[in-house]
């Protein structure tokens, strides 16, 4: 997109300032941690084995158990024997959508390949299953955590008040669902959310993380670290999930360069834990959540008004901002259609006509359909059916979903296949996707992170990439290029 | 939405298109064309132990 870079050097030009400081770009990226699990084995092995079984390829290549892949993503295998894959940074929710679906598919790989050599020693119907869910079957949460590369001056009070009330009552189209013995719930991690924002991950669980590492210019940017959501299976909903977080950071951070009221100043919340807990209880989306104190005139909101005073400024910021679009967000006229009639849909008491993306509602129809056809049906089967749904490796239930077209999906397989080797082309990851591949094709002995590519041998050279906007080659890395050969 | 049963098949033309843009499809309300047959292929492919299923996947925790 030649042009923008032109837009955006004037705007910076005009001003005095940096490039991306006056506009709306952001960098997106979501970390997905992986639930493992293996049946029908002759022997007992559990989930820890599994898990080093997947990543011994991994090993065998990097020397360790976390690295870099060639399309700029991050693989590794995080506490408690969770694989984890970290999508390279994107600069549209459709290129995040398409790096978090050639996860789903690397995970599926690494565990069919541990599966056939695990046959060989715990017999022939050994089945290794790969969850990209939140919960397991005795109450352990993982997470499905995204990130905003966000402009500094949006302070994290602001995020508190005005960016918590979206995340709370975001689940109404975002939610993967879950069953449980107390009755369905539309999100995978309500109940075991803590605090709205905190600095800790395993020991409370926030909904916004406020470890401060941008990875980018820590003067001009802040990583907005999002641990609230679901994974999500639905392309779609991860797409509107990502998509409409987007546009609700664009309004926040205009109003923060314009000042005056915000325009979600009426929805702070008194209690965001308990507000999802009782979103999450509620498919009529109609259930009251306590203001906070301060909100003048109303006490109360329902999920679905909430929903509608972000929807509101969202489409006001599309129209303001028409002419830009294409680089702000490309198909926001969609993302603002599909988010009004999930609302629309679910005040209607017709959630089910959402079955075809959002996850919570596929997963709903499907467990009401089942129950229909067995009325005895036990319950194991329902907690199966759920979890089969986010079983990446051995799972049918999705893949039939999708043969069935109950369920839409919005990238072509060879769109997956190719994010699979190639990072996204307009961001610094091109640059280390580059390095990856070329140190794995010279057997050099390399490292990497998010700012830095470091050669070992042949010889020792580092360079820095600290401009996430950036694909353009740097002197420094064209040199650590040159001398792998 | 009149036009849901007609999304599920795709003729080639518009594949491609879709391929090349990755534009979203303005509606993405699929219709499932039988549910009894999705109920179908899904309780063919579910393992038998539901209970050995759900049970087996118990993790350490993480984040």
């Amino acid at each position: 997109m030649p042009q923008l870079r032109v837009e955006r050097n004037d705007a910076g030009e005009r001003s005095g300032g940096h490039e991306h400081d006056h506009d709306f770009s952001r960098i997106f990226g979501v970390e997905t941690e992986y639930g493992v699990s293996v049946t029908g084995t002759e022997q007992p092995c559990d989930a820890g084995q599994v898990a080093m079984m997947m990543f011994q390829p991994v090993v065998s290549r990097a020397r360790s158990t976390n690295t870099y892949l060639a399309n700029g993503s991050r693989l590794y295998l995080d506490v408690g024997s969770h694989p984890e894959y970290a999508t390279a940074e994107a600069r549209t929710p459709m290129d995040a959508l398409a790096q978090d679906a050639a996860g789903e598919r690397i995970m599926a790989r690494l565990a069919l390949d541990a599966q056939e050599r695990l046959r060989r020693t715990h017999g022939e119907h050994a089945a290794v299953h790969v969850f990209k869910n939140n919960v397991d079957s005795s109450g352990h949460t993982f997470g499905c955590h995204e990130n905003y590369l966000v402009r500094r001056s949006v302070s994290l009070k602001t995020i508190e008040r005005e960016l918590i009330p979206f995340l709370v009552t975001r689940p109404l189209f975002s939610g993967a669902g879950r069953w449980t013995p107390d009755g369905f719930e539309i999100t995978q991690r309500a109940d075991f959310l803590d605090d709205a924002v905190s600095s800790a991950t395993t020991r409370s669980r926030p909904m916004v993380n406020t470890r401060d590492e941008p990875h980018a210019d820590p003067d001009r940017f802040r990583r907005l670290h999002v641990i609230i959501g679901d994974s999500n299976r639905s392309q779609a909903a991860t797409w509107m999930k990502l998509a409409t977080t987007h546009l609700v950071l664009c309004v926040i951070e205009e109003h923060q360069r314009r000042g005056g009221i915000s325009p979600f100043a009426s929805c702070a919340l008194a209690d965001p834990g308990a507000a999802i807990r009782t979103v999450s209880r509620d498919v009529t989306g109609s259930a009251p959540l306590a203001l906070a104190d301060d909100v003048p005139v109303e006490r109360e909101r329902t999920a679905l008004d909430i929903q509608r005073v972000y929807l509101a400024a969202a489409q006001r910021f599309v129209a303001d901002h028409a002419d830009d679009m294409d680089a702000i967000l490309p198909d926001a006229a969609q993302a603002l259609e599909l988010w009004e009639q999930a609302l629309d849909a679910i005040a209607a008491g017709d959630w089910e006509s959402l079955a075809g993306w959002v996850d919570w509602a596929a997963k709903l129809r499907l467990f009401n359909a089942m129950r229909r056809r067995h009325p005895d049906l036990d319950p194991a089967r329902l907690a199966q059916l759920d979890l089969e749904y986010h079983d990446v490796a051995n799972g049918g239930l999705f893949g039939s979903l999708t043969a069935h077209h109950a369920m839409r999906e919005l990238l072509s397989a060879d769109t997956v296949r190719r994010a699979m080797t190639e990072p996204p082309a307009d961001t610094r990851a091109a640059l280390r996707g580059a390095f990856v591949a070329k140190a794995l094709e010279t057997g050099a002995q390399w490292s990497c992170d998010w700012t830095h590519a470091t050669l070992m041998l042949p010889v020792r050279a580092d360079c820095e990439l600290l401009d996430p906007f950036s694909p353009e080659p740097t002197d420094e890395w064209r040199r650590v290029m040159a001398l792998m050969g | 939405m009149p036009q849901q049963r007609e999304q599920g098949q795709t003729n080639g033309a518009e594949e491609t298109r879709q391929e090349e843009t990755a534009r979203v499809a303005p509606q993405t309300d699929a219709q499932v064309d039988d549910l009894d047959a999705l109920l179908d292929d899904i309780e063919s492919t579910l393992e038998t132990n539901a209970e050995e299923y759900v049970n087996r996947f118990v993790q350490k925790g993480g984040e």
